[in-house]
């Protein structure tokens, strides 16, 4: 495929999910509001994905712990390890790994679900059914995934801090009271907040895009794994486009 | 519960040789690609009409223009004395409520129990009715199919032919007035195909249901259709009784009949 | 249903559970930056704040009590820092606390000093501002610690060509080194340990004859009335005591000489050392010294003695009267 062809489809997607995204607004705001979905959405989004996600969280806060420990004796300040990891987890590494493992499950799993509702006819079902499927399916699905990503992000962080805690106690000895203290006194609002907030539009964006790759799949069962496929490709970019803007926007309200 | 059983005594008005619904002049165009061009049809209360043609003849844009899931470019789908295309997601909805669809594919919902499946239109559709009447009616469909033992089964644990009669179900649930069959035999064999057109035919005259079926199994449109339209080429080519076009000489016609 | 209710419990769980963590974290951001709980405002001004920045801690006696909340430049050579200090100080802050700069190590943050003023005074209220004092920056920490090693230099200067001067004066080195000083000090103890025997039986011979006379034994008390025999022995007693008086001020330089040999021989080297080390010898000198110190013992509780016989009671009266004058 030469370039231009490339960049007509790259730029036909770019507009296509605008679009899907225009609607998800529209359709939003306008009842009827399917809050029993959205309940169950949520239940299976963020619920269902704690288990992963806290098992990550847990290895990855151990695994920089144990890994930044040599690192700080030499400079030695050892004794920072708690603030270090803290930070480093609260800032980038919870939200961004978190929203990762978060695109690989539920992306994959959102663009996979809606692509065979769209194969085996399930979707029109649902419209012939007096429901808007837009709104049943897309609209749930976005609004669950934008608000559970954050908590399961903060959730995360609790657990990977504990990890990192344990990862302090191999070595050395700090005590829990300590350990939070310390992690708690490097910490301020402009590492929260930020880090907090991005995680809503890193939500938003797989939520979005694993319905508007599963939504217009292409017909036929391999379709289905196209889209759960890139679903998942193209959150994980999209996290770290957002991760970039959300970094330059901080850097510039000088909140860094 | 009143608006439910209105509508009951509703479907139950005998009204003869009324026509439920009228297709004129539409034309569907999927860029170079008309498929359908000026085509034609009645549906009168209480019959049945088969819809014959080769695949990828139109057939099931034909179905979704009726229903709403497309839009036609031209032309008019007179049902219950509405336009389709020109109405409002509202109306299209009150509409749709008394009329059923049965899917190519059966669409039963994966992350669902055959009850909720069943239950999902009567759930959807703004009908107020209490659980238990719920219960009742959903375990009626059930019955009408033969299948009230799946009530609580997912529908990946039934076979194809359970999942045709399933979708079935639940297009019966809201007593509707047409129901549109998209190749209800496709995907079955033989003998099961045959089980399901007989239920078809069954529940047309238990509920006194207008069917229009597309299909392109001989055995559907013998046994099922009062009356047979043959697309091709975008339009309703020839329309008659089956043994009617079983004397047709006209090879686009014979074609289909050896 | 019942599932659809577990489901809500499990799903408000997980919701609460995340966001309890969040309102944790930014209540114990919020606490450490004092936005919440009870706090007053106090100020101080300095002419120069040394790179303090808001939110440095402000600590009393060392503890942290509060935050710098703000910096304001009130003109040139006046910037006005405003802290945010804990309620709890209201009762112990008073307001002639003195505040200063400081740092936390050497290129740690800064920190802003209150130290209590060791006298009493008023206590210090809501936007009170208090005294300063000038604290030495890095820099001239720096020159005063440059001065003070050109100091270090010309004294171990100095130290060095005295050290070398010892090195080169052979008197001191032949004087430590010549074997006959210790011979010498050997006689003069053996020598000392003589007198000091003789001193002490002479005491004791004394001792028996006050006893007796004390005792008005025989012709030695009559003798004792004898007013010219009482002026000879006055005489005697005089002479005996400056006798002892002598012993004792030989006893002393003795001791002296003593001690300041242990300590040339104690750091030094050669035969001296090896002889005086010798324990022995050592331990005789001590009986030698204690001897003469029980002798002289002695010999003050025999004048202890005379003073208060009534013979002798009118002399000492008259020589203590002399005394004041």
């Amino acid at each position: 495929m030469s370039l231009a062809t490339n960049l007509k489809i790259f730029f036909n997607e770019a507009g296509n999910l605008s679009r899907f995204t225009g609607r998800f607004f529209k359709q939003w705001f306008k009842p009827r509001y399917e809050t029993a979905e959205l309940g169950r959405q949520c239940f299976v989004i963020g619920y269902k994905s704690l288990p992963l996600i806290g098992l990550t969280a847990f290895i990855l806060g151990l695994v920089l712990t144990i890994q930044l420990r040599p690192s700080l004796i030499d400079y030695g300040v050892e004794s920072q390890l708690p603030a270090i990891v803290g930070i480093a987890d609260v800032r980038e590494i919870g939200p961004v790994i978190t929203a990762l493992i978060f695109a690989g499950k539920i992306g994959s799993s959102i663009g996979a679900e809606l692509g065979s509702m769209n194969v085996t006819e399930q979707i029109d079902a649902m419209e012939v059914s007096g429901t808007n499927p837009f709104k049943y399916l897309v609209v749930t699905r976005v609004l669950a995934a934008t608000f559970m990503l954050p908590v399961l992000v903060m959730m995360g962080i609790a657990i990977s801090l504990y990890g990192s805690y344990l990862g302090v106690n191999i070595h050395g000895v700090t005590s829990f009271h300590l350990f939070w203290k310390q992690v708690f006194d490097s910490l301020s609002f402009t590492d929260v907040l930020p880090a907090f907030i991005k995680s809503y539009f890193f939500g938003f964006a797989v939520g979005m895009i694993g319905c508007y790759k599963g939504y217009n799949s292409s017909k036929g069962t391999e379709g289905v794994g196209r889209s759960a496929n890139s679903a998942v490709v193209l959150s994980s970019v999209m996290i770290f486009v957002i991760d970039l803007l959300v970094v330059q926007v901080t850097d510039v309200l000088g909140l860094n | 519960m009143m608006a439910e059983k209105n509508q009951v005594q509703n479907i139950e008005k005998p009204l003869p040789g009324e026509q439920i619904l009228i297709i004129r002049h539409l034309h569907k165009s999927f860029g170079n690609n008309h498929v359908l061009v000026d085509f034609n049809l009645e549906l009168k209360k209480g019959e049945s009409v088969v819809v014959l043609g080769k695949s990828g003849s139109g057939k099931s844009v034909l179905i979704k223009c009726i229903i709403g899931l497309m839009k036609p470019d031209q032309g008019s789908i007179e049902m219950f004395g509405k336009n389709i295309p020109d109405i409002n997601e509202e109306e299209l909805d009150k509409i749709r409520a008394k009329v059923g669809f049965l899917f190519q594919s059966n669409a039963l919902y994966d992350s669902m129990t055959v009850r909720e499946n069943i239950e999902f239109p009567l759930r959807r559709h703004w009908i107020r009715v209490s659980q238990a009447e719920v219960n009742k009616m959903v375990l009626e469909s059930l019955e009408d199919v033969g299948l009230a033992h799946t009530i609580d089964m997912m529908p990946a644990e039934l076979s194809g032919g359970m999942r045709k009669r399933i979708a079935l179900a639940r297009t019966l649930i809201l007593r509707p007035e047409i129901i549109l069959y998209d190749e209800p035999t496709t995907g079955l064999d033989l003998i099961t195909g045959k089980e399901i057109i007989e239920l078809m035919i069954e529940i047309q005259k238990k509920y006194k249901t207008s069917s229009l079926i597309i299909s392109h199994d001989m055995n559907c449109v013998r046994m099922a259709g009062n009356r047979v339209a043959i697309l091709t080429e975008g339009r309703c080519y020839a329309l008659g009784t089956y043994e009617q076009l079983q004397l047709n000489t006209d090879p686009l016609v014979k074609q289909f009949f050896e | 249903m019942a599932k659809k209710v577990i489901n809500s419990v499990k799903l408000g769980a997980f919701i609460i559970g995340g966001m309890l963590f969040l309102v944790l974290l930014l209540y114990m951001i919020g606490k450490n930056s004092n936005l919440f709980g009870a706090t007053y405002k106090l100020k101080a001004r300095f002419e120069n704040i040394q790179g303090l920045v808001t939110g440095n801690n402000v600590r009393f006696s060392g503890i942290e009590v509060g935050t710098v909340k703000r910096i304001k430049i009130l003109d040139d050579t006046t910037i006005e820092i405003t802290m945010i200090i804990e309620k709890k100080m209201l009762k112990i802050l008073r307001k002639n606390a003195v505040v200063s700069i400081g740092s936390e190590g050497l290129v740690g943050n800064k920190v802003v000093n209150i130290v209590p003023a060791r006298i009493p005074g008023p206590l210090a209220a809501e936007g009170d501002i208090l005294n300063t004092r000038k604290t030495v920056s890095t820099e001239e920490m720096l020159e005063t610690l440059s001065k003070s090693n050109n100091n270090i230099v010309e004294i171990t200067a100095g130290l060095k060509t005295t050290v070398q001067r010892i090195n080169n004066s052979n008197a001191l080195w032949s004087l430590l080194n010549d074997e006959s000083i210790p011979r010498d000090v050997r006689n003069s103890i053996s020598n000392i340990r003589l007198a000091t025997v003789k001193a002490r039986n002479m005491a004791d011979n004394l001792n028996a004859i006050v006893m007796d006379v004390r005792n008005g034994k025989g012709s030695v008390g009559t003798l004792l009335k004898d007013t010219s025999f009482a002026q000879n022995l006055n005489e005697a007693v005089l002479k005996i005591q400056a006798v002892g008086n002598e012993a004792q001020s030989l006893a002393v330089e003795i001791k002296q000489v003593v001690t300041g040999i242990q300590k040339d021989i104690n750091t030094g080297k050669g035969t001296v050392n090896a002889l005086l080390k010798d324990s022995l010898m050592t331990l005789t000198i001590n009986t030698s010294l204690e001897n003469i110190q029980k002798g002289t013992d002695g010999f003050n509780q025999i004048m202890e003695a005379l003073k208060h016989n009534f013979l002798f009671r009118g002399y000492f009266k008259k020589l203590e009267k002399k005394k004041p004058k």
